[in-house]
This record gives C-alpha cells, structure tokens and sequence, in this order.
C-alpha cells in the first residue's frame, strides 16, 4: 500500500501536474496566438474593449446572472468556490507544497475547509440531479457532463473522510490512495475535457467578440480557394 | 421556379443536388475556416462547451415550442460535432478509437432546417456562462450551407439582382421608377405640409449618402418622408446615389462573401458621388452590415451615421424644431437586435418617442435584452415559413406587445415592421399599428409653416385632436406606400419576393 501511495504522491502526481500545466499553457498559447492572429488581420481593429471587459467580469461573478434558473446557478456557483479554494487553501494542501517545495500560503481554517468540502459534494449530487431534472439539460447532456462532476467529487469525498477519521468506516491508507489518484487523473483530465475552462474561461467573451473581425478579403480568397471568383450569384 | 420540397424554404434547384456534397461542404468548411476569424471561436467552443442549458431559457422559439433541436447550444452543437470530427487534431483519433461521427447529406439537411430556424438574434449569448455566441455560429454555418447551393431562395434571388442584375437593388427598382416615387412623396409632402422638400440625387460632395431599405420605396413611404423631413428642416447636406440606392445586405444573414461585395458596392457610390458619410435608414440589418465597413474596407472607409443617431443629435442641438403637440396614442417601441443587443441604438429613439408621444409605453425586455421580433436573420423575407415566423418563433413578441397595450408599435428596421404587422394580423391583434420612428417624428416636426392639415383627411395616428390643426401627418403608412408603389411603378421584388 504504502509503495502505491508513494507512487501516487510522487512520479503520478508531478506528471499529471505537469500534463495539466503544460496541456493548459498549451491551450492558453495557442487562444492567445490565434486571438493576435485574428487580430493582426482583422479589418476593422476598434474592439470593444470596455464592453468585454465588464461582461468578462460579471461572468467570473456571476450574481447577477442568476435568473430563472436560480437554484441551478447557485449550485454552480458554490461548487466552483470550493472547487478552486479547498484544493490550493487547505492547511494540509498548503503543508505538503512548504514540506515539498518551500513555498506557502496563507491557509484555511479547517472548518472552513471542511464545511465548502460539504458543500462541493453536495453541490456536486445536486448539479448531476438538476441536470438530470431540467428538460434542456438533459436533452443536451453528454456522458461526460454526469460523470465530470461526479468524478470530481470523488477526491473531495475521500479528502474529507482522511481529514475526518471517526467518520471513515475504512481504513486511512486505501482512503488516501483513492484520493490522491483520483485527483491525479483529474488533473489529467483538465485539459483534455471541458475543465480547461479553467483557464480559457476568461477570455471567452474576447473570443467571441474578436470573431466578428473578419479578415477585410475573407470572402473573396474563400471564392478563389474554392474556384467560384466571377461566378454570377 | 418550382423545386421539389426538402425544406420548409423554397431553394433553388442546385441546393437539391446532392452529388458529393458533403465534401464539398467539408471544403468549404475548410476555406472558410483558413481565410476568416472562426477557428479561434469554433476550437474554444469546442473544447469548452458545458451543455448547461442556460441558454435554452433565453430563447423564445424553445419557449414556445419546447423542442431540443431548438435549443441553442444543441444547434450550434451540428456544426461544432462537425468541426471536433474533421477540424481538431483528436478528431480523427476519436472517430478511430470511437467510431462514430461522419457527415451525411442527411446531417446537411437537418442543419440546413436548424439554422433557417435560428434567427441569429444573440439574445442567448448573454445567457452563457462560457460567453458562447450561437449567433455567430448560425451566421457561419449558414455560409459554408450556401457554398453548397442551400439559402433560401427569396434571399439569393435579391443578391442576384442586387449584384448581378440590371438594378442593382434587391427589390429590383428601376431608377426612373425610383425618381417618379420621389416626386411623389415630394408632392405629398407639399400638400400636407407646404414644405417643398426634394429628394436630391447624385449631388456631388454631400455629407451624407442615403442608403434606406430599398423596400421603403415600395412599403414605408411615410418612413421616407420622415427622412427625407428630418434632413429639410436641420439643412443637412444629403443625396442619394443614383448608381446605389439599397442599404440591404442579405450577405449578413447567409455568407460573408456576399457581404463583402455590398459593403464594396455601397462604398463606391459614396465615392462616386464624392460623399463623406454614410447614412442609413430605418433598418436593423442595413446597418450593422454598414457597421462592418471598417472591417471591409479599413479604417479610411466613410464613417456610419444611422438616421435616428442623426434625428436625435439634431434634436439635441436644437436645430430640429417639434411642434408642441404630442402624438396622442400609447405607442412603444420594438428594439430591432440588429442595432440594440450590444446596446449600440437603444437610447436614442427612446428620447425620442418620449420627446413626441405622450403615451410612451416600455415593453418588458428591452433593450439589449428585447426579444427578436421572430423575422431576424432574414426569415422575414420567406413567406412560406410565415406561420412559422409568426407562430411560435414570434409569440413571445406578440405577447409582448399585447401586455403593454400600446395602439402603434414603433420600430426602425424596415424588417422588424413588415414581420411586426404579420405578427399582429395573425395573432388577433390587427387594431395595432405598426410603423417607423420617422413616420410619428414626421407628424410633430415645426416646418415653420401654416399648411399641414392633410386637407381635412383625418388620420390615424394623427397628433393630439386637441392640437391646433396644422400636421395630419401623412396618410396612413399603408395607404402612401401603396400608392406610391404604384405611381413609381416600380416592380416588386425580383422574384416575387419583397427586400
């Protein structure tokens, strides 16, 4: 057990680090070069700036976009905290990166900790069933809308049940395995699934915007590449 | 030309052959994606899509029709399956490992009938957390369908005479037959008003060139004469070319490539006629294709001027005088997406409506958030999907209107006005009038003079009965629009169809 675990914290852990980063930083690279790309050949080069901005902002948050649809905006949106504050504030977390690397952070109180792990899970059970419930989420749901949030709450389950002993009915060791290598193959899996939102959440909405600058000749190097220039209409 | 039915649009026969046409889709797919600005949107969309849902709630065909095929993210999802499977690196490698996805003549027909049903609005767009714009997918997808013969025929048959044809305008005015309906609303203009207004043509050096909805000419006569008004009593210098006199654009609802050759089209004539503006008229799409101007011809292009930017800005510096009347009967105001969902027009004509009506209702959306009218995206051109645009992709519109009560229903785009009287003829609700915001600032402009009481015609939609009796204002917008049709002669549109 204790050589899996070794494995698990060790070699796994800084090669699935190391895919997630460099996979994200390849993804950011690449948005970024195309976004300058597309730029650089854009026509008409005045960008609404200040409008992105503000929209890229309130959807980072995202209060005032919770409409209708509330419960399931609330739900997203606690489980985003906790997803993003649990792993890198909590005390153990922080412990390991200063033991590991001598770096360190202020840390959460385990409470705290404890209470958005709650929180993540439940949201996590929720998110899955609102998904299930809701007529157009479910008609657009994939496999992997379902099992991503389930899978994500795998480590946090597991987390909790190693921070909080007396409530664990198994025994530590096979605990932490299942929540160190299940957090190794998420972080796998962000950059390969729809969790590399994580990084290119907030350019987005610049995205979108910089898709409506055309290249001034667009339409007439695609009629040549396709052989129609001069076809009559 | 009759064609065999395969979708719920007419198309012309060449849509209906479907020898290699998936390739040949794929090839257009591939050169739109190497010579535009799509790759970077459609590869993050692609990769991060969530199929939340959010969007669903924001669109009004699936409120009222509850089908998934329309929800947004599932229609921009067929072309996104498309660009995962042949576009992105793992495609490939997914379709071996996985098998699956191949594109089909089936798969091109259901997306050919998903986004005519789209009226590229954008209203969803500011429901998605991931900034998705399902608008711009449509707007794609609807030109890669054209590079394989799929748009509906009442729209290539515009571009055609517009492009191709002998008078270069999609309602296929001749220029004769555009000067005798000038002449007309001229003469109209005189007996209500007593103000000798002319519509200037090809006058070298003008500031403004006017572009209006060609179909104007044919439909919103009292648009025109409110146009032509506002410009009369401010002492603008304006014309209109003789060459180029259509503001339509229908490349923006079907293919870039069309755009791109009206936008050069329009820009000739302001140099032909050496003018230094562009002004549009009351229309949505006229407008922002206008918009796009610096993206087709860089930032020397002549600067856009929409006429209610205008209006206003002469209301503001007091050079346009109003009567003190006020229109006396509830009106509200449609904001056609096309100038309002990124909150480019939305104050203006606000001001404006409050500044005349003295009943000005607000209808609940607004603004950026508006419903569409259900004729976006050019849908409004197809009459054989009329039930539809004005069933369920329009209902919530019609609800809309009929929540605020309001007896005339403005709106500046010479396509929201024509599905807005549809809307209402079909949903019970033909007491309602719908007209442009020109037509009420026509009846309340100060022309300084004593004619104006229409000859004893009382209309509807006159100013206040308790005001003196000076402006009747035009004839109803009906009642001018079809005579002046008919004295200009002018054809309609070039197949039957209207711009």
């Amino acid at each position: 057990m204790s050589t899996w675990l070794h494995l698990a914290r060790g070699p796994l852990f800084w090669t699935a680090l190391a895919f997630m980063v460099l996979g994200l930083v390849r993804q950011l690279g690449l948005t970024l070069w195309e976004t300058a790309r597309v730029y650089r050949r854009a026509g008409d080069k005045d960008l609404p700036v200040g409008r992105v901005v503000r929209e890229t902002g309130s959807w980072l948050v995202p209060v005032r976009h919770f409409g209708k649809r509330w419960p399931y905006s609330l739900t997203t949106f606690v489980f985003h905290v906790g997803v993003i504050l649990v792993p890198l504030l909590l005390a153990g977390h922080v412990e390991l990166w200063r033991a590991g690397l001598g770096i360190s952070w202020p840390a959460l109180p385990n409470v705290v900790s404890t209470t958005l792990t709650l929180l993540v899970i439940a949201a996590a059970l929720a998110l899955v069933l609102e998904r299930a419930i809701a007529r157009a989420s479910r008609a657009l749901g994939r496999f992997s809308d379902y099992s991503l949030p389930l899978f994500i709450a795998v480590p946090f389950v597991s987390g909790l049940l190693v921070m909080h002993p007396t409530w664990n009915p198994f025994a530590t060791d096979p605990t932490l395995l299942v929540h160190v290598l299940s957090a190794d193959v998420l972080l796998f899996l962000v950059p390969l699934t729809k969790l590399s939102h994580m990084i290119l959440f907030p350019l987005t909405q610049l995205v979108s915007e910089m898709a409506w600058h055309f290249p001034p000749d667009a339409g007439s190097r695609v009629a040549e590449t396709l052989g129609k220039e001069g076809e009559p209409i | 030309m009759a064609t065999p039915k395969r979708y719920a649009y007419h198309v012309e026969a060449a849509a209906l052959e479907l020898s290699d046409r998936p390739r040949r889709f794929l090839e257009a797919f591939a050169a739109i994606l190497r010579h535009g600005s799509y790759n970077l949107a459609l590869d993050t969309y692609a990769r991060m899509s969530a199929k939340c849902g959010r969007c669903a709630a924001s669109c009004q065909l699936y409120e009222a029709t509850g089908d998934p095929q329309d929800i947004p993210c599932h229609r921009s999802e067929l072309l996104l399956r498309v660009y995962r499977r042949y576009f992105m690196q793992s495609g490939p490698l997914k379709a071996r490992i996985f098998g699956g996805f191949t594109l089909t003549d089936e798969y091109i027909d259901e997306m050919a009938d998903a986004y005519y049903r789209c009226t590229a609005c954008r209203r969803c767009k500011a429901t998605c957390p991931l900034g998705m714009d399902h608008g711009l997918v449509t707007h794609l997808a609807r030109w890669v369908l054209a590079e394989v013969g799929v748009i509906p025929r009442a729209l290539v048959v515009s571009v055609r005479e517009q492009l191709d044809g002998k008078t270069h305008n999609t309602s296929a005015i001749p220029l004769p037959a555009l000067k005798d309906t000038c002449e007309f609303l001229s003469e109209e203009l005189h007996d209500i008003y007593s103000v000798d207004i002319e519509y200037p043509f090809d006058v070298e050096g003008s500031e403004y060139v006017f572009f209006p909805a060609v179909s104007d000419y044919l439909m919103e006569a009292d648009t025109l004469m409110g146009n032509a008004a506002v410009m009369h009593a401010t002492g603008a210098s304006w014309t209109i070319g003789s060459h180029n006199y259509d503001g339509i654009n229908y490349g923006l609802f079907y293919s870039d490539r069309v755009m791109e050759r009206i936008v050069h089209q329009l820009v000739d004539e302001v140099g032909r006629v050496k003018g230094r503006k562009v002004l549009v008229g009351e229309c949505g799409h006229a407008t922002r294709s206008a918009w796009h101007i610096p993206t087709f011809i860089g930032p020397d292009g002549p600067p856009v001027v929409h006429c209610i930017q205008y209006a206003h800005q002469m209301l503001e510096l007091g050079k346009l005088k109003l009567k003190p009347e006020k229109i006396p009967e509830s009106v509200t105001y449609h904001d056609p997406c096309n100038i309002a969902r990124v909150g480019r027009i939305t104050e203006e004509p606000r001001e404006i409506l409050k500044a005349i009506c003295s009943d000005y209702r607000e209808m609940t959306p607004n603004r950026t958030k508006n419903y569409c009218c259900g004729g976006g995206g050019g849908t409004v051109s197809i009459d054989e999907i009329r039930a539809f645009r004005t069933g369920p992709l329009g209902m919530r519109k019609a609800d809309q209107i009929r929540d605020t009560g309001a007896e005339i229903v403005v709106s500046p785009c010479a396509n929201c006005k024509k599905q807005l009287r549809e809307l209402c003829q079909d949903n019970g609700m033909e007491e309602v009038q719908v007209m442009g915001l020109h037509d009420l600032l026509l009846k309340v402009i100060d022309f300084g003079t004593d004619g104006g009481n229409g000859a004893g015609e009382a209309q509807e939609g006159d100013v206040d009965e308790e005001s003196e009796p000076t402006a009747t204002g035009a004839a109803s917008s009906g009642g001018v629009g079809v005579t002046a049709s008919a004295q200009s002669g002018a054809a309609g549109g070039p197949d039957g169809e209207e711009g």
